[in-house]
């Protein structure tokens, strides 16, 4: 079975000069390099219709270097097999190109990891349309992984979930191999969606061993084979306006944020709500002196009386 | 002075004289008098009834609300004017009749089903050719009532609450359909555990939901009418005919309706008649497909039936002309002039019968279609129709041509994003030491790390330690999750009914508990509202029962022991519940302290 994988890569200098002075089981660039390159060979060397594609996110920017545009030709090298030097060369060249773009720029500013991987799902999309369907239903076996270094970015949080939703759309697997840095929520969710493995390296100096293990095999063969994934995932809410974790909550009926008490106006969506849904909300608030509240949900008597309105408080668990 | 609509000679109670329907009245004058003997106006008009074609006399009879014996007029014109005369009575009194009836209806508000369409009842009780409803010309407004009085009917279900015969049937159908409620019913309800109202407290949707559905006018059966023989012995082939289906044959087949009053009862016993008619040609002719080969054989020349048999409909023009304007789009004829001249093809793929042997079945079951249309969509209808065919402009202003107009929609701009998250993010970070390190330097870095790729890959070496690590950790990572998924399920059945009964049991009183302290929705449709006392007390009532969740699942996990299960699976399992209970039981006892 032919796979397509698109990977992304996650090259922030800084997170990788982190890395590679890590107290426990470091990892520098090079090793990596050296890893995913052993790994892509893998991949392509597994079957000849294997199709690959790498995504680099940098600072501030994103690019395809595998396939490339602009095809940097190396010399011909009796010692090596030329698809995968083919390969190989074009990931390091492109990489040493866009570093040197961003080489003069003072500060670092957050990875594109967004771009790479709307990158990643057009790519897929585009071959995947182009692909006659007739002939073979799961002709591909598209999945997206991600080699990630650095921490969620906030601000990334929408638009990562709508790249979530789109490769949950195209049928794509995205695959997490968190090499550094804290365990990042979105990437959890973004697994946990598609129907891919998260996994959070212990030994980064075994990255290899890693990626044969859990990310070589096709999505389809999952079942099969048993690949490692994540043990927990943080499902529970936190309200928007206060950011704590609630069991109760009261849910915008535009926008579905999340609040731990009725609201007149949704903050994110400045939806307005009639007076006699609060009133009724209100009257229906948990009084619990919940653990995790910091006080923040005062446990006021309730409005009291049975009030009009289609209210839609929802239980979140 | 009134303005005639129609008159007819005709005879009341023997004696000759004229029948005449004013814009106002119906009247009958005798002759020779000059002041009518009968008059009564349009709105007391109810009902209308003819003698069947071809009877001996051709009567109708016309009945007053609240007089239900009627007038009973004969024409008197000699035939076929007679027949004539009468049909255009009939037409002019269904039209009235209908619409008393749509204006008493609008007054009483009724929830009866509909009665059936006020045209024509035979008079004699014999299975009677049905005659073809009239479509008499239906003014705008008149349309117009009787569509709201559908409209209404079609909304307005029986209420739950008001009647407890009626509610006790809708439940009882309820749960026999849902046969996993029946038992949440048996368990609680009739162990005496919860009463029969709190059981369909908060369940008013499921009643309502059955309520709307009996309520629901049913069509007329889309099915083409094929009588089936049923056995078939020795050649012989029965079919079973009931009522039901003459009157369906009657009305797909006017002209077996033409036929049976032709010939019935001179010249042919009903069960003659029918015993011929399946055997006949003309049956055959009717028959919804070319099935089998195998009857074909039983079916006989017949000068009776054969009299009626009409050529094959597979002219290029249907024999029967559709009635108004054939809209543009399915007229396939309509592109015709687009063909040829202009250099285009001519259109091959949808040519009007190029299958001659098709024609008669196609447009049967475009006949066939349009009358359960028609009967479906009523007189309105073709008024309506009329009207969307008018604009054709309106007609090929398709919506897909038409560009998507972007809306702004509403921008989901979270506030304080940074904060939402950073105290989930910032948790795991590992350490990572804030120095500051210039940009420069860091790209000059990795841009180092990239030299003498191709040696390095060479090179490439795991250390046997790092691996075996990272080996044995997948490793338990899959066996934990395979062991959960391959670890079977030994408790005993016994043990096992008893946690479910207990896990619905207890999830039915939570249900009834939350559902007693939160705010009643007002949008249900019932009459019975519980009063805060009411609410307070079940609320208690249900805390009662909650509180012993507990020992229940306690006994439950001795059991298991005493069983030689391994107990802490059954509390595992129960532990949700528990949660549940402990998080209503907290709740309850907080409110009732902040009071
Ligand atoms: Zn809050
Ligand atoms: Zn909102």
């Amino acid at each position: 079975m032919s796979t397509l994988l698109a990977v992304v890569l996650d090259l922030a200098p800084a997170q990788w000069h982190a890395a590679a002075k890590a107290s426990t089981s470091p990892l520098p660039l090079a090793t990596f390099i050296q890893h995913l390159n052993a790994f892509l060979n893998a991949h392509i060397a597994a079957n000849n219709d294997n199709i690959i594609a790498v995504f680099a996110a940098l600072p501030g920017t994103s690019v395809m270097l595998y396939p490339a545009a602009e095809p940097h030709v190396p010399v011909p090298d009796a010692n090596s097999y030329t698809p995968f030097k083919l390969l190989d060369s074009a990931i390091i060249h492109g990489i040493e190109r866009e570093l040197d773009v961003i080489a003069d720029s003072d500060n670092e500013v957050p990875v594109a990891l967004v771009g790479a991987l709307s990158k990643a799902l057009c790519y897929i999309n585009r071959l995947t349309i182009a692909q006659p369907t007739a002939k073979n239903e799961h002709a591909l076996d598209p999945h997206i992984l991600v080699l990630s270094v650095s921490p969620d970015l906030s601000s990334s949080y929408i638009p990562i979930m709508n790249a979530i939703f789109s490769a949950q759309k195209l049928k794509v697997t995205i695959d997490v191999c968190k090499i550094y840095g804290p365990e990042t929520v979105f990437l959890q969710q973004a697994a946990h969606l598609t129907g891919g493995s998260y996994i959070y390296l212990e030994r980064r100096d075994a990255l290899l061993q890693y990626l044969t293990m859990s990310f070589l095999s096709a999505p389809a063969l999952r079942k099969t084979l048993s690949v490692p994934t994540q043990d927990k995932i943080d499902f529970r809410v936190a309200c928007f306006c206060h950011k704590n974790i609630v069991d109760i909550g009261f849910v915008c009926s535009v926008c579905l944020s999340i609040f731990c008490q009725p609201v007149p106006v949704c903050s994110t969506c400045k939806t307005r709500f009639p007076m006699k849904i609060l009133q009724r909300l209100n009257a229906a608030r948990p009084l619990l002196p919940s653990a995790n509240s910091n006080g923040a949900a005062r446990n006021s008597s309730p409005a009291g009386g049975r009030t009009n309105g289609n209210g839609n408080a929802t239980r979140t668990r | 002075m009134p303005t005639s609509v129609c008159t007819a000679k005709a005879s009341y109670k023997k004696a000759p004289g004229l029948l005449e329907l004013t814009d106002t009245h119906i009247q009958w004058t005798q002759d020779g008098k000059k002041a009518p003997v009968v008059r009564f106006t349009h709105s007391e008009a109810s009902s209308l009834f003819c003698s069947k074609e071809g009877a001996a006399q051709c009567r109708l009879k016309i009945a007053k609300y609240g007089d239900e014996n009627g007038y009973n007029f004969a024409f008197t014109s000699p035939q076929p004017t007679a027949s004539a005369e009468r049909e255009k009575f009939k037409q002019e009194l269904t039209a009235i009749i209908t619409k008393n009836r749509a204006a008493l209806e609008l007054t009483q508000q009724t929830s009866v089903p509909p009665p059936s369409i006020p045209v024509t009842a035979p008079i004699s009780n014999a299975p009677t050719p049905r005659i073809p409803p009239s479509h008499p010309a239906v003014s705008r407004a008149q349309s117009v009532v009787s569509e709201r009085v559908n409209e209404r009917r079609a909304t307005t279900p029986i209420i739950p609450g008001n009647d407890a015969a009626n509610d006790f049937r809708l439940r009882k159908k309820v749960l026999v359909s849902d046969p996993e409620l029946a038992s949440l019913h048996r368990d609680l309800v009739m162990s005496g555990q919860i009463t029969e109202t709190e059981f369909w407290d908060g369940r008013e949707h499921l009643l309502l939901a059955q309520a709307a559905f009996e309520n629901q006018k049913k069509g007329k059966p889309g099915q083409l009418v094929d009588p089936r023989p049923e056995t078939v012995e020795g050649g012989e082939i029965k079919i079973r005919i009931t009522p039901q289906l003459v009157h369906d044959i009657f009305d797909e087949y006017p002209v077996v309706a033409k036929a049976y009053s032709d010939n019935v009862p001179n010249k042919l016993s009903e069960a003659e008649f029918w015993k011929r008619y399946f055997q006949s040609k003309l049956f055959n002719a009717h028959r919804a497909s070319i099935r089998s080969s195998a009857t074909q054989h039983v079916v006989k020349d017949d000068p009776i039936f054969d009299k009626y048999l009409e050529k094959d409909d597979d002219g290029l023009e249907p024999r029967r002309q559709p009635a108004g304007d054939v809209d543009l789009f399915v007229d396939l004829g309509a592109t015709l002039e687009d063909h040829g001249e202009t250099g285009n093809e001519r259109d091959i793929t949808m040519q009007p019968g190029r299958q001659r042997g098709a024609l008669p079945l196609i447009r049967k079951f475009n006949e066939h279609s349009e009358r359960l249309l028609n009967s479906a969509l009523g007189e309105a209808s073709a008024a309506k129709r009329r009207k969307i065919d008018k604009d054709t402009y309106a007609a090929i202003e398709l919506d897909d041509l038409r560009d998507s107009e972007s809306s702004a929609g509403i921008t989901l701009e979270m506030q304080d994003r940074e904060r939402y998250f950073e105290g989930r993010t910032a948790a795991g970070s590992n350490g990572v030491d804030h120095e500051h390190l210039d940009f420069k330097t860091l790209v000059h870095e990795a841009k180092q790390n990239l030299q003498n790729w191709e040696t390095n890959l060479n090179q490439l070496k795991i250390e046997r330690k790092p691996g075996d690590a990272a080996l044995m950790a997948m490793t338990t990572n899959v066996a934990t999750r395979l062991d959960v998924r391959s670890r079977k399920n030994d408790i005993p059945v016994g043990l096992f009914t008893q946690m479910t009964t207990c896990q619905t049991a207890a999830n039915e009183f939570l249900r009834q508990f939350w559902l007693s302290m939160y705010p009643q929705p007002n949008d249900v449709q019932t009459v019975v509202v519980a009063t805060p006392a009411q609410r307070a007390a079940k609320a208690e009532k249900m805390i009662g029962y909650l509180s012993k969740t507990k020992e229940k699942v306690d006994a439950l996990v001795r059991t298991a022991q005493a069983d030689g299960v391994d107990h802490n699976r059954v509390e595992v399992a129960m532990k949700p519940l528990l949660n549940a209970v402990d998080w209503a039981l907290t709740f309850y006892h907080t409110r009732k302290g902040a009071r």
